[in-house]
């Protein structure tokens, strides 16, 4: 038997942990840059407030009446980590699946599984102090469903439980189900499939198997057995393996100074060094894209430049100089500049000093640099060792002017408590 | 530093001896660097730190700027300083009660009792476990 947890609301939650005065209104927590909204607590969804609508298109009525917050994630991946910190300390297995979402193997638990999941629930709400909802079944592709049925639940501790395929709640449920609302169904496989004549959850788990192999792929056969009730999917088939590193954002305002993009990519090469190291991961080309904005009117300009590493590396410094040339070859004098990114990609599992006449890769010198680069980063703080000099309140700097304090993880942000 | 613990730290274990009456040898080999960071979180998940805001309980250890620990995972009693949830904020407060009922002690002397709801406008956040007493203030500003 497998677990999904989920928390519920997750950021409006997190937000809602220090700042209990949010707790029955309307929240909302907002993008990277404030952008649109991505997070929204049930009082938000009830007023028709659609989710990634753009923050300024929030009719001025409406946002009287609600609290907007930056994203803080920060916040919010501290308390994920606790989230599966206690979950983790009470099953056999734990695999996270999103920061707000985790995979849990039940194998020879107890036979009272309503009981074993409000205890789950009642944990993490006690300890970590967040709610989250339980959804049990036979497979992962059922646990998915029966976690959504368990939201629905208007009291807490939210929980479903499925014992097997042939529950009729659970028939009634996958007769009623369109393809999408399915774990790894997106929208361009479910029109194949309704093309065939499968539209619901059902159909599909009831079509020939072989066939759906033959004419769709091993993934879709083994969802349409999961939903039977037998599990054959591995959590990491639906993932898609890193097949690059991105690092992109908006600027804070538009940018056409050739010096103040060239600051922002320096930023974005350290960040996407350290995305690729941390995964172990080495890159033979590099992208850079550099965007105009697309609600100034001017003709939309967007341009990427890719070059090609020597040999496949997971330098910063190597990474930057590369970056660098190609982004001066993109900038156009007198263009306002909206946003700018850097991909990485033809990743390989990175080598360790292997040296071939033919075949180069970075040198001792380079690892170690990049590991001393690394640990001091980590240990002194991001602000400790950049690339060059990178301004805290640059234009380019993500917009966040209603984020919380980062209570779990700044000494100087703790929540502060007086008495009455 | 000066610490505060609702519940009676246990005596200390004493050292193991050996026939001759001095510390086994193997002590020392066991022995790791004494970790505050662990003693004073046993329980990382549902530890966290707050700031005391103001004077007001000074009389009772707690100083403008002192760091608190906060531990929700532990069982609540009568005398526990707890993080109480009052109308929507977060405050430092004392547990009274007996052990079937609690409720907080109030500084108001006309409402000196507020009890406690699961979900109402007074309920608790978690136990209060250390406060810890920086004395030379400037080092509070790291």
């Amino acid at each position: 038997m497998f677990a999904l947890v989920d928390c519920n609301n997750f950021y409006v939650s997190c937000e809602r942990l220090f700042a209990p005065h949010l707790e029955g209104r309307p929240v909302g927590v907002m993008s990277n840059n404030d952008g649109c909204v991505i997070a929204r607590s049930e009082e938000f969804k009830a007023l028709g407030i659609p989710m990634g609508i753009p923050t300024h298109k929030i009719a001025p009525e409406l946002r009287r009446r609600i609290t907007l917050c930056s994203s803080n994630y920060a916040l919010y991946g501290d308390l994920s980590a606790r989230v599966q910190s206690v979950l983790e300390a009470r099953v056999p297995g734990l695999d996270p699946y999103s920061i707000d979402e985790c995979f849990l193997d039940l194998r020879g638990l107890p036979d009272d599984l309503e009981a074993f999941g409000r205890e789950l629930a009642t944990a993490v709400a006690h300890e970590v102090g967040l709610p989250v909802s339980v959804g049990i079944a036979p497979t992962r592709t059922l646990a998915k469903l029966a976690n959504r049925r368990a939201k629905r639940q208007p009291v807490r501790p939210q929980v479903c439980v499925w014992y097997d395929a042939t529950t009729p709640e659970l028939e009634t449920v996958l007769r009623e189900l369109p393809l999408t609302g399915i774990w790894g169904i997106g929208e361009c496989l479910q029109a194949r499939l309704a093309g065939q004549g499968i539209v619901t959850a059902a159909a599909l788990r009831d079509a020939p198997r072989d066939w759906l192999q033959r004419r769709f792929s091993v993934v879709v056969a083994r969802t349409a057995r999961e939903l039977a009730g037998i599990s054959c999917l591995p959590l990491h088939a639906l993932e898609t393996p890193r097949r690059s590193v991105l690092c992109s954002r908006s600027f804070g305002r538009p940018l056409g100074d050739l010096d103040k993009i060239r600051t922002a990519l320096r930023h974005h090469c350290q960040r996407a060094g350290e995305k690729l190291r941390r995964d172990d991961l080495q890159a033979s080309t590099v992208g850079v894209f550099l965007r105009t904005s697309p609600f100034l009117g001017a003709s939309q300009e967007r341009s990427s430049a890719w070059g090609e590493f020597p040999f496949p590396s997971a330098d910063t410094l190597l990474l930057n100089r590369l970056a660098q040339a190609l982004v001066v070859h993109l900038w156009r004098p007198g263009t306002v500049y909206h946003k700018l990114g850097v991909m990485l990609g033809d990743l390989s599992p990175r080598r360790y000093h292997q040296p071939s006449l033919f075949d180069g890769c970075d040198s001792t010198r380079q690892e170690r640099l990049m590991m001393a680069w690394d640990a001091i980063r980590q240990r002194f703080g991001h602000e400790a060792l950049t690339l060059g000099v990178q301004s805290a309140t640059a234009d380019w700097q993500m917009q966040s002017r209603r984020r919380s304090p980062r209570y779990t993880t700044r000494w100087r942000e703790l929540p502060r408590v007086g008495s009455r | 530093m000066r610490m505060m613990s609702p519940a009676p730290l246990l005596p200390p274990a004493p050292l193991k001896r050996g026939a001759s009456g001095f510390p086994s040898p193997a002590d020392d080999y066991l022995d790791t660097p004494l970790d505050l960071h662990r003693h004073l979180v046993p329980r990382p998940s549902s530890t966290f730190f707050m700031q005391v805001e103001g004077n007001a309980q000074a009389h009772a250890g707690f100083h403008d700027g002192d760091l608190l620990v906060v531990d929700r995972s532990l069982a609540t009693r009568p005398g526990h300083w707890v993080i109480a949830v009052i109308e929507g904020e977060l405050c430092l407060q004392r547990l009274a009660g007996t052990s079937r009922y609690l409720w907080l002690c109030s500084a108001h002397p006309n409402q000196s009792r507020l009890p406690l709801e699961a979900d109402g406008d007074c309920r608790l956040w978690g136990v209060v476990s250390h406060v810890i007493h920086t004395l030379h203030a400037t080092d509070r500003e790291r």
